[in-house]
């Protein structure tokens, strides 16, 4: 007996802290990978556009984390195989990634000590996507996003929208949000009400991958 | 119109015709006019009535310094009319007059009311009788103040944003020495904000050279990177954050380095009458003139204590403005005087003004001699007095960042004398505004702010000193000019020091013969300096008056302290959006799905009830109930030495628990006052799983964090609470219910009480803890939050047929209250310790080594408690008020009432109370005193249902 | 109040973003008695200077750390974790960066 009860596994849906606002906004959902998630809300090429020319936002609180603690021996923040890896201090890091991109049990080296928990839904998270992404995110963040102070690939923990959270700069345009799962629903108001203003909207799960692409 | 002809440089398009109301009527104005240039170009001169007396005020600096020209524009008071651009159709109305600005009711204050209305006035007339103060309030609330806001305003009616931007340079003035910094800081790489609060930029060079030359340097810097920003007040400084207010957006710049090129304010001078219309600063009437082709009027009478003045009086009569006389302070005037004499202007050394007098605008000047005799004086005809009375450097803002002024005697003001690390000051207000030296100082003080940064090269570091020596030489080349302190006579009419406030120089007078003898009392009893104009155009003159009261030089008087806001700001713009941070369990759509009455809980949005909180209860009696307790704190505690650090934050053991136990715990401080409570659950050898309260979950992973911050125990801790959902399942059909959905043998034999396992329930992992605190057989089922909804709609689906109800808070109040069981932070203070809390079985004195709390405990545990926490029952079905006073036979308060509920099981009200430790005993009667009432209640030291936990473990 | 202090794991932020813990003070050992309990639990130096000091980065990674500031300015002389604080000096405690330890039975 230990910490199975942590483990995302059952046969049934596991849904973000979001998932009612998103549909509100009307979001057309697909179960994957256990999750219900938003794959677009009903105009896949407009939210394209607004990922290219404002910002969109997309909950991304399906996406599996992991908390190791001990020596993770990382320098800085890592891509690996997909995921990335961010050390918060120098005995805790995160992993987060999709639910295929996360290591084994071996890849995480118990002869090293380290321990590690499953934190998948400790964690909501959002990704801003789009050129005004940064702009978005200093209407309720005062963290410095700047490229020379944040480059891309680097973690920030630090107060979201008067909230404990981090921003993960995933690309230029493109940052991720993670706070706590009981928050969720508060930091969509937050950001939509942020982007709304600034001509961004919501967007898919399609849109994401097409900007990926 | 009294508009001048077409001149280059003019700011207005008059193709453009624009219309707009003011007080209802249309007027017309052209593009690019304020408003206030509209309206005194249609011949407007009172543009406000003031705070206290509701004298005539009109246009003064016409640069948004003053509090003068202060209008609401479409219902939103506090618009300067001077600095407000024109639109179409804009509605403009005058504040502060009833009925109408031009005949105001409330000016009798001013014709009766100066002498019996000094500073404080209503502090000390309208004390008696103290029931009428509300009526008083309201009368003095609608005689003063400025303006009113509309009584309903829809949400967003002024949305504000806010942005967060970091730079490396923020510069704030966007004068030429401003403009200079900004381009030399971003040409050697720096990532700089410009912050000008005017709508253009330009400063100075706005009045001297209608601000030639300005546009190209702007556009310079637009293409170098630099954000510009117009109409952007910065509001203060906060160390190193400084907020900029910018029409709807809230800028809160958070830079490396800051240059202040604030520049310098034109100061007014103190004589009768200085505050009619028609009397304004020299810079003012330029503006009018240069910027907007306005004649500020058609004959002046000029005052000054510098070449300002001069320059000003040939300037307008340049526009074809007579110039009736201009006096000099000064015995020796500057260069333009010659060229004022060969234009026919006579210029009076060593003369002031002492009154001017007019009804609704000046009419005259009286002028006299420096210090002379009433005979000397001559009245001279005008409709217009222009007065400089200097430039009093803006050193607020370097003031909030730490910097020191001194008295300068040559300059006649308070000077920089000393800057902070980290800030740079250039341009007027660091006394390099002449033109030869403003441009070199701004350039210096922006290489300084990007070397400070970090960047920079050799050319730039050689340029350092360059600058510094010219600046030198420019600063040697000049003669030191003594300006005599404005203070003259306050024996006509009124004189007035502070015009936001309707401060005269007799009410400072009066201050100082109250006792308010020092600036920073004077301040705060007249309050001089505390209004709109923040003291940009009274601070030196209360000064100058405070220092002729107390025969002290200036600079024994000294300044205030200089504090944010800078400018006034509206109270919208700093209020935040309106966007609650709140906690809510992956259960909450549910709970509204169901009706709840959803209330706060400490940082959480929960169910109190859905309904019918007795109802409720009853429920988890009769059939079951089913409660979300996602919020309580859920911590992980791993590793070898877990148990032997939770023995040493909690009174009692833990490292003998057994592996799928639970054992409750009490969080003691060191002083051995109860700070939490919960359940701690081993799951494995090395792995505890700890509940705090709901209120107390970022309390204690602190608290433990703390504990481990310096200590080498091999433990990690990760805080579950919010990825963890939990829902408590209580009732005799609970074990009914939940083997009907799980796999795990909830048998009373083989899941005993306090005996935690782990399985699939309906298809989830989960961890079941056997605990109840609600008095029935409970589950308390822990999952990851994102199966919330799915474990929630199970178990109530499963629980149907046996009647389960979802219950809130309020009923969870009632049950745990039947069960006499702690609600921390409600039954307990900050000074409750276990001993006094009834639970001293949870102090393990005899356990080995240190805990916190120990030497505190040891303590208390061989001493009485002076009060106990009790059980209670009313007699009759009185619910006595929580807070509700225990007293003794005297009356004498001697506990209180912590917890009160009717318990519709039972029939009757219970409680639990705080009484004398000597009575804490079952059968005694004590005496609650609730708001008057005297109440009588029964002791009982026994849970009042399933006393002996029988049903519990059953 | 707001200025700027260094977490040792996340860098600069705003004071806002910490959790004061309050000036580093010396647990009494076992045995101790009222007054000196007392003195521990209810009495601070409240120094107008320098002084070592406790703060938690509440809003980030949530770790402990300890913070020699001058409390007239808000200058923070250096932030460190426990394990990384220098020695006293004349401006710290005489007590060093642990003295809250509980004793190890
Ligand atoms: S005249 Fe508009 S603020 Fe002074």
């Amino acid at each position: 007996m230990s910490l199975e009860f942590l483990t995302l596994d059952a046969p049934a849906v596991a849904r973000s802290p979001m998932e009612r606002q998103a549909r509100a906004a009307g979001a057309r959902f697909e179960v994957r990978d256990g999750w219900n998630v938003a794959v677009d809300y009903g105009a896949p090429e407009r939210e394209r556009e607004i990922c290219r020319t404002a910002a969109g936002w997309a909950d991304v609180s399906h996406l599996a984390k992991l908390e190791l603690q001990g020596d993770h021996g990382l320098a800085g923040v890592t891509r690996r195989g997909g995921a990335w890896w961010c050390p918060v201090s120098d005995r805790r890091a995160l992993v987060l990634g999709a639910r295929g991109s996360m290591p084994g049990p071996d890849e995480t080296e118990p002869e090293a000590r380290v321990h590690v928990v499953e934190v998948t839904s400790n964690f909501a998270a959002l990704t801003l996507i789009g050129p005004l992404a940064r702009e978005v995110v200093a209407r309720f963040c005062a963290l410095d996003l700047r490229p020379q102070a944040t480059p891309v690939g680097s973690l920030r923990p630090g107060s979201v929208a008067r909230q404990p959270g981090m921003v993960l700069r995933e690309g230029e345009h493109r940052f991720m949000l993670l706070f706590g799962w009981a928050i969720g629903e508060y930091m969509w108001t937050v950001v939509q009400d942020a982007a709304t203003h600034l001509g961004g909207g919501p967007v898919g799960q399609s849109a994401l991958e097409g900007a990926d692409a | 119109m009294s508009r001048l002809p077409e001149h280059p440089g003019e700011r207005i398009d008059r193709q453009k015709v624009i219309r707009f109301s003011f007080d209802g009527k249309t007027v017309e104005g052209f593009e690019g006019d304020t408003v206030g240039s509209a309206l005194y170009a249609a011949g407007r001169r009172t543009f406000s009535r003031s705070f206290k007396y509701h004298r005539r005020r009109g246009l003064m600096c016409c640069s948004g310094q003053c509090p003068n020209c202060i209008v609401a524009v479409d219902g939103a008071p506090g618009a300067r009319a001077c600095t407000e651009p024109l639109r179409e159709g804009m509605r403009v109305e005058h504040l502060n007059a009833r009925p109408g600005l031009e005949f105001d009711a409330m000016r009798a204050t001013d014709l009766v009311g100066g002498p019996f209305t000094p500073p404080g006035f209503y502090y000390k007339t309208f004390i008696r009788p103290r029931r009428l103060w509300p009526l008083y309030e309201k009368v003095l609330r609608h005689a003063a103040g400025l303006g009113r806001l509309p009584r309903q305003q829809p949400e967003r009616m002024w949305r504000t944003e806010y942005r967060r931007r970091h730079a490396d340079v923020l510069v704030v003035g966007g004068g030429v020495a401003g403009l200079e910094a900004a381009r030399a800081a971003s040409r050697l790489g720096a990532d700089v904000v410009l912050a000008e609060e005017g709508p253009e930029l330009g400063g100075r060079r706005l009045v001297d050279e209608a601000g030639e030359g300005i546009a190209a340097l702007a556009q310079d810097l637009r293409a170098g990177g630099v954000e510009v920003l117009t109409r952007a007040s910065a509001l203060g400084y906060f160390d190193g954050i400084v907020p900029v207010w910018q029409g709807d957006t809230l800028h809160q710049v958070r830079a490396r380095r800051h240059v202040f090129a604030t520049g310098g304010i034109e100061q007014p001078l103190l004589f009768a009458g200085n505050d009619l219309p028609g009397v304004m600063l020299s810079d003012g009437a330029r503006r009018l003139a240069s910027l907007y082709s306005v004649k500020p009027g058609s004959r002046a009478v000029v005052v000054t204590t510098s070449d300002r003045g001069l320059h000003a009086a040939l300037a307008l009569h340049e526009v074809g403005v007579e110039i009736a006389a201009v006096a000099d302070l000064r015995q020796l005037s500057g260069a333009p005087a010659q060229d004022l004499g060969e234009r026919g202007i006579r210029v009076l050394p060593r003369h002031t003004v002492v009154e001017a007098r007019g009804g609704k605008a000046v009419a005259q000047a009286v002028l006299a001699p420096v210090g002379g005799e009433e005979a000397d004086e001559r009245p001279l005809d005008c409709d217009l007095l222009v007065v400089s009375g200097g430039s009093a450097p803006a050193t607020s803002l370097l003031l909030q960042a730490g910097a020191r002024t001194a008295y300068d005697a040559a300059r006649g003001g308070f000077a920089l004398s000393e800057l902070p690390d980290g800030v740079q000051a250039a341009g007027e207000v660091a006394g390099a505004g002449e033109p030869d030296s403003v441009a070199p100082s701004g350039e210096l003080a922006g290489l300084e702010a990007a070397h400070a940064v970090g960047l920079g090269d050799e050319r730039s570091g050689a340029r350092v000193p360059e600058l510094r020596e010219a600046l030198a030489v420019a600063r040697a080349g000049r003669p030191a000019v003594a300006v005599p302190p404005p203070a003259s006579g306050a024996r006509r009419g009124k004189c007035f020091a502070c015009l936001c406030e309707d401060v005269t120089s007799k009410d400072i007078a009066y201050s100082v013969k109250e006792g308010y003898d020092s600036i920073e009392l004077c301040k705060r009893y007249t309050t001089v300096t505390m209004g709109p104009c923040q003291g940009r155009m009274c601070q030196l003159p209360s000064i100058a008056l405070m220092a002729q009261e107390t025969s002290q030089s200036l600079a024994d008087v000294g300044t205030t302290t200089a504090r944010p806001p800078w400018r006034s700001v509206p109270m919208g713009v700093l209020a935040g959006r309106p966007i609650d941070p709140a906690k809510r369990s992956a259960i909450h759509g549910r709970h509204r799905d169901l009706g709840a009455n959803v209330k706060w809980a400490g940082d959480w949005r929960r169910p109190y009830d859905y309904g019918d909180p007795q109802a409720e209860a009853l429920a988890v009696h009769h059939g079951a109930g089913l409660i979300d307790v996602s919020t309580l704190g859920k911590l992980l505690v791993r590793g070898a030495e877990a148990g032997a650090f939770l023995d040493r934050v909690y009174p009692n053991r833990f490292s003998d628990l057994r592996p799928r136990r639970i054992r409750y715990g009490v969080v003691s401080s060191d002083a051995g006052r109860i700070l939490d409570d919960g359940t701690i659950c081993r799951l494995d050898q090395e792995t505890f799983y700890v509940t705090t309260t709901s209120s107390g979950a970022g309390a204690i992973e602190e608290w433990f964090s703390w504990w481990l911050a310096d200590s080498d125990l091999e433990v990690r801790l990760t805080d579950l609470t919010q990825g963890v959902g939990a829902v408590n399942l209580a009732g005799p059909r609970a074990r009914e219910i939940i083997s009907a959905v799980t796999d795990v043998d909830c048998s009373n034999e083989a899941f005993p009480y306090l005996d935690a396992r782990q399985g699939r329930l309906a298809g989830v992992r989960c961890l079941i803890l056997r605990i109840g605190f609600v008095g029935e057989v409970g589950y308390e089922i822990h999952f990851p939050a994102a199966y919330g909804e799915h474990v929630w709609d199970a178990l109530l689906e499963a629980g149907r047929p046996y009647g389960i109800r979802p219950f809130g808070l309020e009923p969870q109040r009632i049950l745990r209250l039947q069960k006499l069981h702690v609600l921390v932070g409600q039954d307990t203070d900050s000074e409750s310790t276990p001993f006094g809390a009834a639970m001293p079985w949870i102090v393990k004195l005899d356990k080995d080594g240190d805990f916190i709390g120990r030497s505190a405990l040891e303590h208390y545990a061989r001493e009485t408690p002076a009060t106990s926490l009790v059980g209670f029952t009313m007699s009759d079905g009185h619910v006595p008020s929580e807070g509700a006073v225990v007293v003794d036979e005297r009356g004498t308060p001697a506990g209180q009432v912590t917890s009160s509920r009717y318990s519709p099981v039972l029939g009757r009200v219970i409680g639990m109370a705080w009484v004398p430790s000597a009575l804490a005993r079952d059968g005694v009667s004590i005496t609650i005193s609730d708001e008057g009432q005297k109440l009588t209640a029964e002791l009982r030291t026994r849970p009042f249902y399933d006393p002996d936990g029988e049903v519990l473990r059953s | 109040m707001s200025f700027l202090l260094a977490c040792p794991n996340c860098g600069v932020r705003e004071v806002s973003d910490f959790g004061y813990g309050g000036e580093i003070s010396s647990r009494p050992g076992a045995g101790a008695d009222f007054r000196q309990l007392n003195a521990y639990n209810y009495f601070r130096r409240n120094v107008a200077g320098v002084q070592r000091e406790w703060w938690f980065h509440r809003s980030g990674c949530r770790a402990w750390f300890i913070a020699e500031r001058d409390t007239r300015t808000n200058r923070v002389m250096f932030t460190a974790l426990p394990k990384d604080v220098p020695p006293g000096g004349d401006s710290g405690p005489a007590e060093g960066p642990e003295p809250k330890r509980l004793a190890v039975s």
